[in-house]
């Protein structure tokens, strides 16, 4: 007998980040006269305003960087704040899917590839307690990965939750009830979320398959000065 | 105000993994946080001086298990909202803590925590915030005396603490200039004091709302902040002051020219504060200069509660170079701080000799007059006294002039009754006109009742007949209905 599909999806919720604390992921990309700085961070939506000033003050004082740098990382913030703020009180899809959340990122001499579903209903999951475990199982000592880890999931996250948005939008314009059984939200990776019945029927089987061991293993490498020298330069003539 | 206590670092379970040694070498600091002998220590002995970590008495609540109660107070969104919990608190305090103490030398930066950190960026800014106020990180003993303590509770703490602590270290001295908590400016003109959360802020920052999440504008009440604290002279002020007395003496308006951005008022106000020395003796000739002679030395702020202690035993070895403060030194009004200065000039034993004379001299007016003193305010007496001490030739015009001053007050007495009678009879008139529009108000009302139980009745009625002939048309109605029928069967 098939597995009866939980009318839950079909009902939209109101837009907010799929994680117990509804934090917005900020990343700054800022160039002055030659002095570049960036970062990745996540914002509180709910703190005053007043505090984008005194961050941006704060981080200019400790990384000696020049004043000019105030306002940019000001004006940056703001805006990205404004961008969440906007989506809020719209609708969003949130349907019984798992996306897959993909990992590629360095942080200093350590690199970070990894691939896991992670469930969009679930508003109590807590990507900052997942980076944790995540460095502690794989020997991570660089205290600065795990919140890259927990930034990166959140970034996505906060990706497929603005599209669940758009997606609600066109249903809603094309007047199709029942577009919310079939949405599919794509993941900032490009793949597209699994359905939970699908992937865990009656037929199938919760235990993975060998072939599929080796994309689901989480690769942890420590670079060299060359190695990381070599990246930077990589990163830097694409940036240009 | 530092004790140096060896505490046990927390095990892996509860703690973040050891943050590794920053990238680049720590800077060098004033003062190391262990104080190392000068002895040279075996390598066990030296091993263990470095895992010694000096925390200021006030923050002596802190434990790596626990939370104190002041950290809920000044922290509530951990401990009051649903996203955040007193874990999440812990983690972020301890890590932060550890990363410090990991080298304690070096001063470390809020950008440099939070890389460290998961979490919202506000969040952890607020608890660096409050360690570093509280000597947890960053705390080095050398700077701390000078560093003016930021919340009440530190000295309710320190209170607290140990008396060898105590009286190892010098108390340290209130701020008298306010700094605002959002832009660390010093405030000027005024000020919005937050007693619920310690905080003061700048009228820019109160205006914008720059304060942490949780507190309410309503929460801050305006401080008016005194001239003294806007005019504190620097160094370089004074110089050009002193250039300028040895120059023109005591032509001020020179003088105040001479000092750019002061008074008159400013530099001679100034300059009667400032402790004389040698080269100003020469000025005895000019008392509206000076004021004082050689013999009193008014003595410097002491920031330091040892310089205080041995500027005492100074100043009781030899008396007559200390100033003699009078209760009324700080009085507002200008010639009773005069009194005071001059009395504080001549003398105890010739001040309480000419105010046993005057009091005796009032005495005697008192008898004469029969006036009750006790309606005059103390500081015009006390004024009186000083007149009545120049002589007792003025008693007879002082009298005539009491006589005169009651006269004058009982006719101003007569006159504000009079006046007060006068605004009750147009008040009570006020009253009367008002009852009776209230009376006619109600009447009208009263009609007006009336009216709408009428049209209440008539509707009533209306209903009634609506009713009635609703009743009677489906009667009606049926008959022509059973009439169809009977023709429909008919065919």
């Amino acid at each position: 007998m098939k597995t009866p599909i939980s009318g839950f999806y079909r009902n939209p919720v109101k837009f907010r980040m799929p994680t117990a604390e509804n934090l917005v992921p900020i990343r700054l990309d800022i160039e002055i006269e030659g002095q570049r700085y960036k970062d990745a961070f996540t914002w509180n939506p709910s703190d005053p305003d007043s505090e984008v000033v005194v961050f941006a003050k704060r981080t200019v004082k400790d990384l000696k960087l020049p004043p000019a740098f105030v306002t940019q990382i000001a004006q940056s913030i703001q805006s990205q704040l404004s961008e969440f703020r906007s989506y809020e009180g719209q609708d969003m899809y949130a349907g019984e899917k798992i996306v897959p959340i993909k990992l590629d990122l360095r942080v200093n001499h350590t690199l970070v590839k990894d691939q896991f579903l992670w469930d969009l209903n679930n508003f109590e999951s807590d990507p900052e307690e997942f980076a944790r475990i995540f460095c502690k199982d794989t020997g991570i000592e660089d205290p600065e990965v795990g919140p890259a880890i927990a930034f990166a999931i959140r970034e996505q996250l906060y990706e497929i939750a603005i599209q669940s948005v758009v997606s609600a939008r066109e249903s809603r314009m094309s007047k199709k009830g029942r577009r919310g059984a079939e949405y599919t939200p794509v993941s900032k990776g490009g793949a597209a979320a699994v359905d939970l019945v699908k992937l865990f029927g009656p037929k199938s089987s919760v235990v993975r398959k060998r072939k599929e061991w080796d994309v689901y293993e989480p690769i942890v490498d420590l670079l060299s000065n060359e190695e990381v020298d070599a990246l930077e330069a990589k990163e830097e003539r694409n940036f240009r | 105000m530092a004790t140096t206590a060896t505490e046990p670092l927390p095990s892996s379970a509860e703690m973040p993994p050891a943050p590794p040694p920053p990238k680049q070498p720590p800077q060098p600091v004033a003062a190391a946080s262990a104080v190392k002998p000068e002895a040279p220590l075996s390598d066990s002995k030296a091993s263990a001086e470095a895992n010694v970590i000096v925390v200021p008495s006030y923050s002596r609540w802190f434990s790596w298990d626990s939370i104190d109660e002041c950290e809920v107070r000044h922290l509530p969104e951990f401990f009051e909202s649903a996203s955040k919990s007193p874990r999440v608190y812990k983690y972020y305090r301890n890590s932060i803590v550890k990363y410090f103490r990991y080298n304690p030398t070096r001063k470390i930066t809020f950008t440099d925590v939070r890389k460290t950190l998961v979490g919202d960026v506000g969040s952890i800014r607020r608890v660096f915030d409050f360690l570093e106020t509280w000597g947890l990180i960053n705390y080095h003993p050398s700077s701390s005396l000078t560093k003016p303590l930021k919340w009440d509770d530190k000295e309710t703490k320190s209170d607290s603490a140990s008396n060898t602590t105590e009286s190892s270290s010098a108390p340290a001295k209130e701020n008298t200039k306010r700094l605002c908590s959002g832009c660390k400016v010093v405030c000027t003109i005024a000020c919005f004091a937050c007693d619920k959360y310690d905080l003061t802020l700048c009228a820019r920052c109160y205006v914008r709302g720059n304060y942490r999440v949780g507190v309410n504008s309503s929460d801050f009440r305006r401080v008016e902040i005194s001239e003294e604290t806007k005019t504190d002279w620097n160094e370089k002020e004074t110089t050009n002051l002193l250039e300028a007395i040895t120059h023109y003496s005591d032509d001020w308006k020179r003088v105040s020219q001479h000092v750019p951005g002061r008074t008159e008022k400013e530099c001679v106000a100034h300059f009667l504060k400032l402790p004389f020395v040698d080269q100003f003796q020469h000025y005895q000739q000019h008392p509206a200069v000076n004021g004082t002679d050689d013999s009193c030395n008014p003595l410097k702020r002491v920031t330091n509660a040892d310089a205080e202690s041995e500027l005492d035993t100074v100043a009781s070895a030899e008396p007559n170079k200390r100033m003699r403060l009078t209760p009324l030194a700080d009085a507002s009004n200008p010639i009773m701080a005069q009194a005071a200065f001059l009395s504080a000039l001549a003398g105890s034993e010739v001040a309480q000799a000419a105010a046993q004379a005057a009091l005796t001299t009032l005495s005697e007016v008192y008898k004469a007059t029969k006036i009750n003193y006790r309606s005059f305010p103390r500081n015009t007496l006390l004024q009186d006294a000083g007149i009545m001490s120049n002589g007792g030739n003025t008693s007879d015009s002082f009298q005539g002039s009491r006589l005169h001053a009651n006269i004058q007050l009982e006719k101003e007495e007569l006159d504000v009754e009079k006046a007060i009678s006068e605004i009750i009879e147009v008040q009570m008139k006020n009253i009367q006109d008002k009852l009776v529009q209230f009376e006619d108000l109600d009447l009208l009302m009263e009609k007006e009742g009336q009216q709408l139980e009428q049209m209440k009745n008539m509707f009533f009625l209306d209903q009634l007949t609506l009713l009635f002939h609703k009743s009677s048309a489906p009667k009606t109605g049926e008959c022509q209905e059973g009439n169809n029928v009977k023709t429909n069967h008919g065919y």
